[in-house]
């Protein structure tokens, strides 16, 4: 400015502005080289003195009176403000002629230097025309005048109009174009693009309220265009790609891609944008091939392609209902997996293993719950699918053909065969997993009755016989049962641990008692024994089929005790289950060792035996008329010593039936000096199953009925569709009821006068 | 700011160097922006349109109020508006002629310092309440230029307002 700067006549708007013209023109054009204190200062002076100068209130005075000024004093500064907005159009009409000789990156680079320019500027006519501002512009936004801005507001307003308007198309078709070459692999000065988003987003004035700013500039003028240039690149680019490449290579680059976008927001864009950025990224690059990738499912599946299968799954679980039918799929996969794996073990028919068969279901199941934790994420929908699947295949597969009690049925005997002691026994660590996976299988079986029915059947001999393996390990599967199916399916279970318990004790006080009453003599002659008293409503016992005349020594000692039991508990009465009894005898005859054999014998063998203490021979009807044991138990008794060589049989090839003689094998051997005789019948064990399963049908009418009875007592009233729904919910956790055994068993309340037909197929509860 | 308080200079309109505490100096709100804009060159400050007396006195009321919070924004408050009290200091200050009080406010406004302009009007706010027409009239000296005319037209316009 030069040096002779005069103050211009604050009264004279001409020279006013004049004077600001040109002092504003110089803090556009040259505020790189400086503004000096002096022209500051009397540029905010003489804007001052011009808006207070005495001119402005003469010129009001005449109408003071009848003024309808409600605000009072007339304020001056509409000239200025008129003049500085002409000024500034003309200004930008000449940036704005410069901007059309460049393109691209030129143009940006332009353009973000002139607007850097602009707004610097801005920021510095705010300042110095700040009493216009304080006074003048904020009495106009006061009283609700529209297009008045603060000065610096009035900056961005004017470019919008005077500059954007005109080209922002072309800086946008700049930005695209210089995008598209980053994404082909070029490098490029990412700041640019993110000084255009800047100067956009800084335009977005919001018209009620100046000094808040909207997004809609930028989302009409940039991200709109933005995002059509992205899909369109991704559109091509993938139809492209998948033309000439795998699928597999397909989802990688589609990954990366994904990648790649993501990175670029934080660098050059607003953070607004990603949501919609990667939802049209997902729908160009997913979507739109979602039902290619579906198809290759399947192929990754049947070739366990682990990490492929992840990359689907995170590339699909981004787009809506994307995965719905790769769960299908895979369900279906799973499903067959499993039967696959089924039939190929069902081909041992009935001597199949149950260890096999169990070991072949869970081998399906950890294999695909491997991959659904790996690629799949563990999500819970894949998971459900996975349940289904395994529901399907351990219900109804080959082996369960006959019905579907085989797989409970199987999966009892492997538990069994893992709790009872035996020279393969697992580790206590080892125990715990197996019973767990056990617990897996478990959880998919519907028909838990029978499981309960084939176990406790097991868990009552393992108890009888003591043979369990540990009893951390018996309560440690009853608690997992109970966890799984609740209190009452394993309360019976529970009790027959008790029994175990009481027995002990009963025992003890029993030899307390005897030691009491008897005499040297007494307990020298008494035979050794221990009893267990099994409670008849909580185990799956039945009294022996057979008659039998126990003998004499074994008759006495039963008479003790249950002399001693009565006294104790009166009114209880005792069922011997003979046989479930065994004992160990001492063959003293044979000399040919130095220490006498023991047999260990059941209480029928030992009732045969101890018929040679008084004859060396002993015929086949002597034995029946001595035991009074049936046919059926006899004849497997007397075999099985025959077949040890404890017996000789007279003659040589007499069968078991009158007319043979058997005789002491005075001259018996074997390696042990312990020889077990009292070996299991394998007709009593097929019988065992039959007689199982034959339960089960009885025990579910009841549990049918019970249910039915709980329903009805609630409600009163119901329809009958509804009773075998809700009867059906309520079962269904212990199996799967048939819907003609409800009826059946409705029907059977009726009869019985449980139930009453009431009007409109609704049934009601007779108490 | 910081514990060394830099010191700027002021040039009074006429011509009477002025060395202040930047911190100081920085209530006017056109001193702050003019020290952000261009820097601090070391120059002495034009203040084109006040006067050593009138900007020292201006200048000893932004040294009491200088760690007063910054005035929050532009309208922040209607209870300032509504009272006339003023704090005690304030008072004390405000004792000067009339014509010195006149120049502070215009030199309140000037510079941009809100604070002093409120502390200013509030004054002459006081000294007009509770008067009547002439006692006002007297107390500024000026001259009743309205016809008896027009003076019974206003009075009976705003009847409404008299006490009574």
């Amino acid at each position: 400015m030069p040096a002779a700067m005069v103050m211009p006549n604050k009264e004279d708007i001409d020279g006013t502005w004049n004077f600001l013209e040109n002092g504003v023109n110089r803090i556009m054009n040259q505020l790189r080289e400086g503004v000096d204190l002096k022209t500051y200062m009397g540029l905010y002076t003489a804007i001052h003195n011009f808006c207070t100068s005495q001119k402005a209130v003469g010129n009001n005075s005449n109408s003071s009176l009848s003024s309808n000024h409600r605000g009072g004093a007339h304020l001056l500064g509409e000239d200025l403000y008129q003049r500085l907005i002409g000024y500034l159009s003309t200004h930008l009409q000449g940036v704005r002629k410069d901007a059309s000789q460049h393109v691209d990156e030129a143009l940006l680079k332009f353009y973000i230097k002139q607007w850097d320019r602009f707004t610097t500027a801005g920021t510095y006519n705010n300042h110095l025309f700040r009493y216009l501002n304080r006074h003048w512009v904020k009495r106009e936004v006061d009283e609700g005048k529209k297009n008045i801005y603060d000065i610096y507001t009035l900056h961005l307003v004017r470019w919008k109009e005077d500059m954007f308007e005109y080209t922002h198309k072309n800086v946008m078709d700049a930005v695209l174009r210089l995008v598209e070459r980053q994404r082909n692999g070029e490098t490029i000065e990412q700041s640019q693009i993110k000084s255009i988003v800047n100067s956009f987003v800084s335009l977005g004035l919001d018209d009620s309220d100046t000094t808040k700013s909207t997004l809609e500039v930028y989302k009409e003028h940039f991200e709109a265009p933005f995002l059509e240039a992205t899909k369109r690149y991704y559109q091509n680019e993938s139809k492209q790609f998948l033309a000439v490449n795998s699928v597999v290579d397909y989802m990688k680059k589609a990954e990366g891609r994904l990648d790649e976008e993501k990175e670029h927001v934080p660098v050059y864009l607003l953070h607004e944008i990603m949501g919609p950025l990667m939802k049209t990224c997902e729908t160009a690059l997913i979507s739109e091939h979602s039902p290619l990738l579906r198809d290759e499912f399947q192929n990754l599946l049947d070739n366990d392609r682990v990490e492929d299968l992840a990359r689907m799954y995170n590339l699909l679980a981004r787009v809506p209902d994307g995965l719905d039918p790769l769960r299908q799929r895979f369900e279906t996969h799973v499903r067959k997996a499993g039967l696959t794996a089924v039939e190929k073990v069902a081909a041992d028919g009935d001597s199949l293993e149950p260890k096999v068969y169990v070991e072949a279901l869970l081998e399906v199941h950890t294999q695909y719950q491997d991959l659904v934790n790996k690629a799949f994420k563990g999500e819970s929908e894949f998971v459900r699918s996975l349940d289904n699947a395994c529901r399907e295949f351990v219900n109804r597969n080959k082996v369960c053909k006959s019905g579907s009690t085989k797989s409970p049925e199987l999966l009892a005997k492997y538990t069994d065969t893992l709790l009872k002691k035996s020279s393969k026994n697992a580790e206590e660590d080892d125990m715990e997993k197996q019973l767990t996976q056990i617990m897996t299988v478990f959880k998919y079986i519907e028909d838990k009755d029978v499981f309960q029915k084939f176990y406790s059947r097991m868990l009552a001999k393992r108890l009888v016989n003591i043979t369990s393996v540990s009893e951390d390990a018996e309560t440690s599967m009853i608690s997992k049962l109970k966890e799984a199916c609740g209190f009452e399916y394993t309360n019976k279970l529970q009790r027959m641990f008790q029994d175990m318990q009481i027995s002990k004790d009963l025992n003890s006080s029993y030899r307390e008692w005897q030691d009491e009453r008897w005499d040297e003599d007494q307990k020298s002659n008494a035979v050794d024994a221990s009893f267990q008293i099994l409670g008849t409503g909580f185990w799956p016992l039945q009294p022996p089929s057979t008659a039998f005349l126990p003998p004499q020594s074994i008759s006495k000692a039963c008479e003790r005790f249950n002399n001693f039991y009565t006294n104790k508990h009166q009114g209880r009465k005792l069922t011997w289950l003979w046989q479930l009894c065994k004992g160990e005898i001492r063959a003293n005859y044979i000399k040919a060792n130095k220490v006498p054999y023991t047999f260990q014998v059941s209480t029928f063998q030992m009732a045969i035996l101890l018929l040679f203490n008084d004859q060396d021979s002993v015929s086949y009807d002597e034995m029946a008329a001595g035991t009074s044991l049936a046919k059926e138990t006899l004849d497997p008794s007397i075999a099985i010593m025959v077949k040890a060589k404890v017996l000789n049989v007279e003659p040589a090839d007499g069968k078991t039936e009158s007319g043979t003689a058997y005789s002491l094998n005075y001259g018996f051997k074997n390696k042990k000096v312990k020889v077990n005789l009292n070996i299991g019948i394998k007709s009593e064990q097929k019988q065992e199953v039959e007689d199982t399963h034959k339960t089960i049908e009885e025990d579910r009418k009841l549990l049918i009925q019970s249910a039915i009875v709980r329903i009805m007592k609630s409600r009163k009233k119901m329809k009958h569709v509804q009773l075998v729904q809700e009867t059906i919910a309520q079962i269904k956790s212990r199996f799967a009821p048939k819907v003609p055994d409800i009826k059946k068993c409705i029907d059977m309340l009726l009869e019985k006068e449980y139930l009453e037909r009431l009007e409109g197929d609704e049934l009601g509860y007779l108490a | 700011m910081s514990a060394t308080s830099q010191t700027i200079i002021l040039n009074s309109s006429d011509g009477v160097d002025i060395p202040v505490d930047k911190e100081v100096a920085t209530r006017s709100v056109l001193i702050r922006n003019l020290l952000e804009d261009l820097g601090d060159t070391g120059e002495p400050i034009p203040i084109l349109n006040v006067n050593e007396a009138v900007l020292k006195k201006v200048l000893e009321w932004c040294e009491q109020h200088k760690k007063d919070p910054p005035a929050t924004n532009e309208d922040d408050s209607d209870s300032r508006k509504k009272t006339t009290d003023i704090d005690e200091w304030d008072q004390k200050f405000m004792q000067v002629d009339q014509e010195m009080l006149f120049e502070i406010i215009l030199a309140a406004n000037y510079l941009d310092i809100k604070a002093l302009l409120d502390v200013g009007c509030k004054t002459v706010a006081n000294m007009i309440k509770g008067k009547s027409p002439e006692e006002i009239r007297k107390t500024f000296n000026i001259q009743n230029d309205f016809t008896p005319d027009e003076e019974d037209q206003i009075r009976r316009e705003n009847e409404w307002a008299e006490d009574r």
